[in-house]
């Protein structure tokens, strides 16, 4: 379900940057973060945003005198988020790269760490340094600089990247990999965190600057949190953030452990949103679908070839990247155009609905198709009219044909929702997310949200299987 | 009375189905129209029940083209019964007889319903009112399919091989039960089953590559078309 290539997300960089975005002014100070990058960024036992990231932008935030909006993103979809004017700037520990600095303007750099090579203590004495790594598997997270870094500089090493530290910590213990390339300061926080037997080992491999990215447009903006940046680190205040996270030991149990009740909050919110989005989409999918079902099951109906090809389209490419084209695609053209914000979860139900009606018309369709034409003729022989032999004999056989795979449209509607994460909406992967990065068990929290998903649709399979059963009894679809 | 006048048609393909067929069928008995398969009679049967219009010609009952009658009054003046019947799978057999008229006649629900019961009773299948048609065996389907036409009281009703589909007992069933039913409704029959069409009515004709071969009385027909190698 997630981008195993930076190629993609480049792709879509290039298409969505020719969408330039004008900022409105408001008094609204909109943040990027991934929420789940301890001790940067994370959530704390209430459920809310907190680390050294927040900090800086509730800071910066009291300079400019604007209200702070925080919003939680994959970290993948982050920089295309900027680009489409989805928030102002993001305050994620973001590395000031070449590549990155021809897309956005980055500001003064708020804090400095390094490239860190971790390996497991068992390995100690035959991994001394990064040049001891070649024709090593070595994880790095998607998206960061250092895949970059050791694909230029040390091309012999095998990259594995992933998704989240977490996964990289498990896959070491295992030993899929023979370490890991990470930011210091995190990698040691990571370590000590989840008790794993890691180990720093080796110089430092280069400095990073972590910067603030803004807009290439949006100058004034960047001025601002300049100047907000050079108050701040000389009044001292940089620092005395940066020391409540990072200094001696400060990294306490209270900050970072979560409570269970927090946690089932979260996750009862988080499926309380997926079952909103998907049932939404089904209802919208099924009466988009009933009249595609029909177009599409005469030909002669004008429009028959658009729906055929709107269909073929979605059925035929990954939901993800339909996603990705609506919420950065779609969504920034109508804010550049027409100032409409479309939020995430318009966004995600507008993808799934379309996704669904896809589907769901061809469902439709050839359950129209299996009822015999005998039955139109046997109805007209009575008498009904055209709308009496469509409602009350040709409608509900088909309908009856088709409800046993429109149920298993609904079940893949179900599960495609684990998607929409990628496009921010909190739904309860992401939230697991957000609770595996701080207690480092994923196998556990994902194992619940699979008997979630599980509990629901277990249900509407049986139900699909027993109607089945009865609509062959019954001898529908016969001539 | 019905009369057909210089009725052709020819298929999509260029077949000729009906060549020029006039005759007049007289409505106080049970007609039959018989013929080989290919020779006409279904297409025949689909033009008087204006399932297929014909390139020439017209069908009027009594002094009335069926072509300029509406829709409403023409499937209560002609009703059609096909050679697979075509029940609705998806209601019983008394929802099946009496949506007709309750949808069409706007009758009431309760009163069509009982008046459906009393013809199953009647036609000695009242067992039959609650199964759904994937219940019942052919011959009953072909019992609940004629009593779903004769609800919209229809003045003739066009059978299409009511036969095929049934055994010897249950054959001379229908047979009788038709004679019972003749009353009130003229049934005009297409069938290749000399001896059911012997037993059902007097007159008929017989169709042959889409032109009248011999009409008349039935016995002298079969006796012309048994010497005919048929």
């Amino acid at each position: 379900m997630f981008f195993r290539s930076n190629k993609i997300i480049f792709v879509l960089l290039l298409i969505i940057s020719t969408i330039t975005i004008s900022n409105a002014k408001n008094d609204n100070f909109k943040v990027a973060l991934t929420g789940k990058y301890p001790p940067f960024s994370m959530y704390d036992s209430h459920g809310n945003l907190a680390g050294f990231d927040v900090d800086v932008s509730k800071a910066i935030a009291d300079k400019l005198d604007k209200k702070l909006i925080l919003i939680a993103t994959q970290w993948d979809a982050i920089l295309p988020g900027l680009l489409t004017g989805k928030y102002d700037v993001i305050i994620g520990s973001m590395a000031v790269t070449k590549e990155r600095s021809k897309k956005v303007n980055f500001s003064d750099p708020y804090y400095e760490s390094g490239a860190q090579l971790f390996i497991h203590k068992r390995s100690a004495n035959s991994i001394k340094s990064i040049n001891d790594c070649t024709d090593k598997r070595i994880g790095v997270v998607l998206g960061e600089t250092f895949a970059q870094f050791l694909r230029n500089k040390h091309p012999g090493i095998e990259r594995v990247t992933y998704k989240s530290t977490v996964d990289i910590f498990n896959d070491l213990d295992n030993g899929r990999i023979s370490g890991f390339v990470s930011d210091k300061l995190l990698g040691m926080y990571q370590i000590k965190k989840s008790k794993r037997k890691f180990i720093p080992t080796g110089e430092l491999l280069f400095k990073e600057q972590m910067a603030i990215p803004v807009n290439k447009n949006n100058k004034i903006l960047l001025q601002e949190v300049n100047k907000a940046l050079s108050e701040m680190r000389e009044s001292g205040e940089l620092q005395q953030l940066f020391d409540k996270w990072f200094s001696n030991n400060s990294v306490k149990q209270k900050q970072t452990s979560i409570k269970r009740i927090t946690i089932i909050k979260l996750f009862v919110k988080g499926f309380g949103l997926t079952l909103l989005v998907a049932f939404l989409s089904i209802i919208i999918g099924f009466l988009l679908a009933v009249p595609g079902g029909l177009i599409l099951n005469n030909k002669k109906i004008t429009g028959n070839k658009v729906i055929r090809a709107v269909n073929d389209l979605f059925r035929g490419t990954p939901v993800l990247i339909q996603l990705f084209f609506v919420y950065f695609g779609i969504g920034g053209l109508l804010s550049q155009k027409f100032g409409i914000n479309l939020s995430a979860i318009t966004a995600a139900i507008f993808t799934l609905s379309i996704n669904a009606a896809a589907y769901m018309s061809e469902v439709v369709r050839s359950g129209l198709m299996s009822v015999p034409m005998g039955q139109k003729y046997a109805a007209k022989a009575i008498g009904f009219n055209k709308w009496q032999i469509f409602s009350l004999v040709i409608w509900p056989q088909a309908f009856r044909i088709a409800l046993p795979p429109l149920m298993n449209s609904v079940v893949a509607l179900i599960k495609d929702t684990a998607l929409i994460s990628v496009i921010t909406v909190p739904e309860i992967i992401r939230q697991a997310q957000s609770v595996i990065s701080i207690t480092f068990d994923p196998i556990k929290y994902y194992l619940i949200v699979a008997l979630m998903f599980y509990l629901i649709t277990f249900p509407l399979m049986k139900f699909s299987a027993i109607l089945e059963k009865q609509i062959k009894e019954k001898g529908f679809g016969n001539a | 009375m019905l009369k057909i006048e210089n009725l052709s048609y020819k298929y999509p393909d260029g077949t000729v189905g009906l060549k020029k067929v006039s005759m007049e069928i007289p409505l106080e008995r049970t007609f039959v129209i018989l013929g080989e398969s290919g020779s006409g009679k279904t297409t025949f049967l689909r033009c008087l029940g204006k399932f297929i219009i014909p390139q020439s010609g017209s069908v009027f009952y009594y002094d009335e083209d069926i072509k300029n009658m509406d829709n409403k009054k023409f499937r209560q003046t002609i009703g059609i019964i096909f050679q697979r019947l075509y029940l609705f799978p998806h209601m019983t057999i008394l929802k099946n007889m009496s949506l007709g008229p309750i949808k069409i006649l706007k009758r009431d629900r309760k009163e069509t319903e009982k008046e459906a019961y009393n013809m199953l009773e009647r036609l000695g299948i009242p067992e039959l009112a609650e199964n759904y048609p994937s219940q019942i065996s052919g011959g009953q389907a072909q019992r609940a399919a004629i009593a779903r036409g004769l609800m919209m009281h229809p003045k003739i009703m066009l059978l299409d091989e009511p036969t095929s589909a049934l055994d010897l007992k249950t054959t001379n069933d229908l047979a009788e039960w038709l004679k019972e039913l003749n009353e009130k409704t003229t049934f005009i029959a297409v069938t290749h089953d000399i001896p059911f069409a012997k037993k059902v009515a007097q007159h008929g004709i017989c169709l042959n590559k889409g032109e009248i071969s011999s009409s008349g009385d039935i016995k002298k027909i079969a006796s012309h078309m048994s010497s005919a190698n048929y």
